[in-house]
C-alpha cells in the first residue's frame, strides 16, 4: 500500500511516503526558531505556506504521482493546536480529493514504531525523549496500548537543554550546541533526581542556570548533559530489569544525541540487551513515521471517517491503540 | 560469595564470615555514566541507605541489622523469611505491617518502595527490607507515597486494615492521609498505573 503521512505537531512540517512498510520519501521544512522560540500562530502560518511544496517534494522524491497514493495519515496529537490543525486540513483535503482512506496517528506511537522498524526490534522498552516528552514505555499486548513505566514529572529533557542554552546565549539548534560545547568540559556535581522510574529536570535546570557566569560554560554543558542523561539511563535500566525485556530503543528528537546513544549502548550491553534506533532524520519530527503507522492502521482496517478526523493537543499515548 | 539477586542499582550476595551467613548489598560501577558522578551516587546512596536502616533499627522497627558498611557496600543480617508478595497472609499480618510503617514514619523515615515485594514474613513477625530508596529526613509527600504504593498493591479490604493500624500507631497520620488523597487527585496518577512489582 502506498501511504502519505503528514506531521505538523510542532516546528516541523513533514511529509513522508511509505510503500509496503518501507520509507520511500521523507521531506520536511522547519520553522526557524531563532531566538524567539515558537509562536503558535506564526508556526501555523509557516506550515500553511510550505505545505504544498513539501508534499510536492515528497512525491517527486518517491517518484510517484499524487493519484497513485492509496491512503493518508496525519498527526492527531499531542502537539501545538494551531500547527496540528494545518496538518489535519492538508490531510483531509488530500483524502477527500483522492477519495482514499485516512488514519489519525499518535505522534509518540509513531516515534517508537519507526525506531522499532529501523532498529529491527520486536517488543522493546522504548525511551522516548524530545523537547516536550521524556517517557519510558512498553507495549501492553493485551490492550495493544503503550504503557508508561516512567516519565518526567515536570519538563521534557529537550526543553531543559534548550532553556539552558538560551539562558547561556548559545547558538540555536540548542540540544546539539550543548553537546558540542560539552566536549571540552569536566564534571561538576549537579542535582540528580530519579524516583523509581520517574525523574525531574527543573531542579537541575535552575541550578545550572544559576551557575552561568560563575563556572566555565564547557563544564556546565558537560555536567548538565551527563547528569540528565545518567538520570534517563538509570530509570531505563530499572525498567529493563523490572520487565526482563531484552530489547531497548531510543526515539524522539533528543535521540539524535551521540552521547545519549553511547550511554544507552553501554547500558544495554551490561544486560545483554539488543539496542536499536532510527537514523537521525527519523528521530527528529518527520512525516515518514506518520505514514508508516498510518499504513498499518489502514491495512488492518482502522481507517477513520473523514468527518470524525480531529486533533487532540493532549493526546496521551496510553489512549492510542497500536496496530501491528 | 554467592550472587542471590540482581537489581538495577545493586547486587545482593550471600557471604560466610567466621561461619556466620551475612548478606552483602553492593552497588557496582555503572560504565555508562561519568565516573565522578557514578562514584558520588554509589557512595551517597550507600551511606543514606545504611543510615536509614540504623535509625530504623534504633527506633524499634523490624529491619535487618547493619553490621558494617563500605563506600559502596553494606554488610547486613540475613533475615530468613518469605516475601509477603509470594505468601498468603492474614489480617494480623496486615495490621503488623501498618504498625511497622507507623514506627518507621515516626522515626522520620520514608521507605520509598513500600510494597509486598519488600516485606518479609518471618517466624518473629514482619521485617522490612531494601532501604535503597529510603529517605531518612522524609516529608509528608514521601510518607504518603509509601501508603500509595501499598494501596496499589493490596485489595481494598486489606488496604483499609493496613491504613487503620497505621493511623492508630502514628501521631501525624492524618496529615499523611490528607496528602495521599491529594496525590491521588493529581492527573498523572489517574491516567497511569503504577508498576507494583
Amino acid at each position: 500500500m502506498l501511504v502519505l503521512g503528514i506531521e505538523s505537531s510542532a516546528h516541523t512540517f513533514g511529509v513522508g511516503i511509505v510503500k509496503d512498510g518501507e520509507v520511500i520519501a521523507n521531506e520536511k521544512s522547519m520553522y526557524s526558531i531563532g531566538t524567539h522560540g515558537m509562536l503558535p500562530s506564526r508556526v501555523a502560518e509557516f506550515h500553511a505556506k510550505v505545505a504544498k511544496k513539501v508534499i510536492g517534494n515528497a512525491l517527486q522524491k518517491a517518484g510517484v504521482k499524487i493519484k497513485e497514493i492509496e491512503g493518508i495519515g496525519y498527526t492527531k496529537g499531542p502537539g501545538i493546536g494551531t500547527c496540528l490543525q494545518i496538518g489535519l486540513l492538508a490531510a483531509k483535503t488530500l483524502a477527500y480529493r483522492l477519495n482514499v482512506p485516512i488514519a489519525p496517528v499518535n505522534h509518540a506511537v509513531a516515534h517508537i514504531e519507526i525506531a522499532k522498524h529501523f532498529g529491527k526490534l520486536k517488543d522493546p522498552i522504548a525511551l522516548y525523549v524530545s523537547g516536550g516528552n521524556s517517557q519510558i514505555l512498553k507495549l501492553d499486548k493485551l490492550s495493544m496500548r503503550y504503557r508508561v513505566l516512567g516519565e518526567t514529572l515536570d519538563i521534557g529533557v529537550g526543553n531543559m537543554l534548550d532553556s539552558f542554552a538560551r539562558s547561556a546565549n548559545l547558538d540555536p539548534a540548542w540540544g546539539s550546541t550543548v553537546e558540542r560545547v560539552a566536549k571540552g568540559g569536566s564534571y561538576m556535581a549537579m542535582p540528580y533526581t530519579v524516583k523509581g522510574m520517574d525523574f525531574t529536570f527543573t531542579g537541575l535546570l535552575t541550578y545550572a542556570k544559576r551557575q552561568i557566569g560563575k563556572a566555565r560554560i564547557e563544564d556546565l554543558c558537560y555536567s548538565l548533559q551527563e547528569t540528565a542523561y545518567a538520570m534517563l539511563c538509570e530509570a531505563t535500566e530499572r525498567a529493563l530489569l523490572l520487565t526482563k525485556s531484552k530489547e531497548l530503543c531510543v526515539c524522539g528528537g533528543v535521540a539524535q544525541s551521540t552521547r545519549l546513544k553511547e550511554m544507552l549502548a553501554k547500558l544495554a550491553s551490561l544486560h545483554r540487551t539488543k539496542f536499536g534506533y532510527a537514523p537521525n532524520e527519523f528521530n527528529a519530527d518527520n512525516g515518514a513515521m506518520i505514514a508508516y503507522v498510518a499504513e498499518k492502521a489502514l491495512k488492518s482496517g482502522h481507517a477513520e471517517k473523514l468527518d470524525a478526523c480531529t486533533i487532540t493537543q493532549k493526546y496521551r499515548i496510553e489512549n492510542a491503540e497500536v496496530y501491528i | 560469595m554467592r550472587l542471590l539477586s540482581e537489581g538495577a542499582e545493586a547486587k545482593i550476595y550471600l557471604v560466610s564470615i567466621f561461619g556466620t551467613l551475612l548478606l552483602v548489598k553492593k552497588r557496582h560501577a555503572k560504565p555508562y555514566r561519568a565516573s565522578q558522578l557514578d562514584i558520588m551516587l554509589r557512595k551517597m546512596r550507600t551511606k543514606k541507605e545504611a543510615h536509614a536502616m540504623l535509625v530504623a533499627k534504633n527506633a524499634g522497627v523490624s529491619v535487618p541489622a547493619v553490621y558494617a558498611t563500605g563506600s559502596d557496600e553494606i554488610y547486613m543480617e540475613l533475615v530468613k523469611g518469605k516475601l509477603m508478595r509470594d505468601s498468603a497472609f492474614d489480617r494480623k499480618i496486615i495490621a503488623d505491617v501498618g504498625i511497622e510503617l507507623a514506627k518507621l514514619h515516626s522515626a522520620g523515615i520514608a521507605h520509598g518502595d513500600f510494597t509486598p515485594a519488600n516485606i518479609l514474613l518471618t517466624d518473629k513477625g514482619v521485617c522490612i527490607i531494601d532501604f535503597g530508596l529510603a529517605e531518612p529526613n522524609a516529608g509528608i509527600e514521601e510518607k504518603a507515597i509509601d501508603l500509595l504504593l501499598m494501596k496499589r498493591s493490596l485489595s481494598k479490604e486489606f488496604y483499609l486494615l493496613f491504613e487503620n493500624a497505621y493511623a492508630k500507631a502514628y501521631a501525624n497520620s492524618s496529615a499523611v492521609l490528607r496528602r495521599l488523597a491529594e496525590i491521588e487527585k493529581r492527573g498523572r496518577y489517574q491516567a497511569r498505573t503504577i508498576a507494583n512489582v
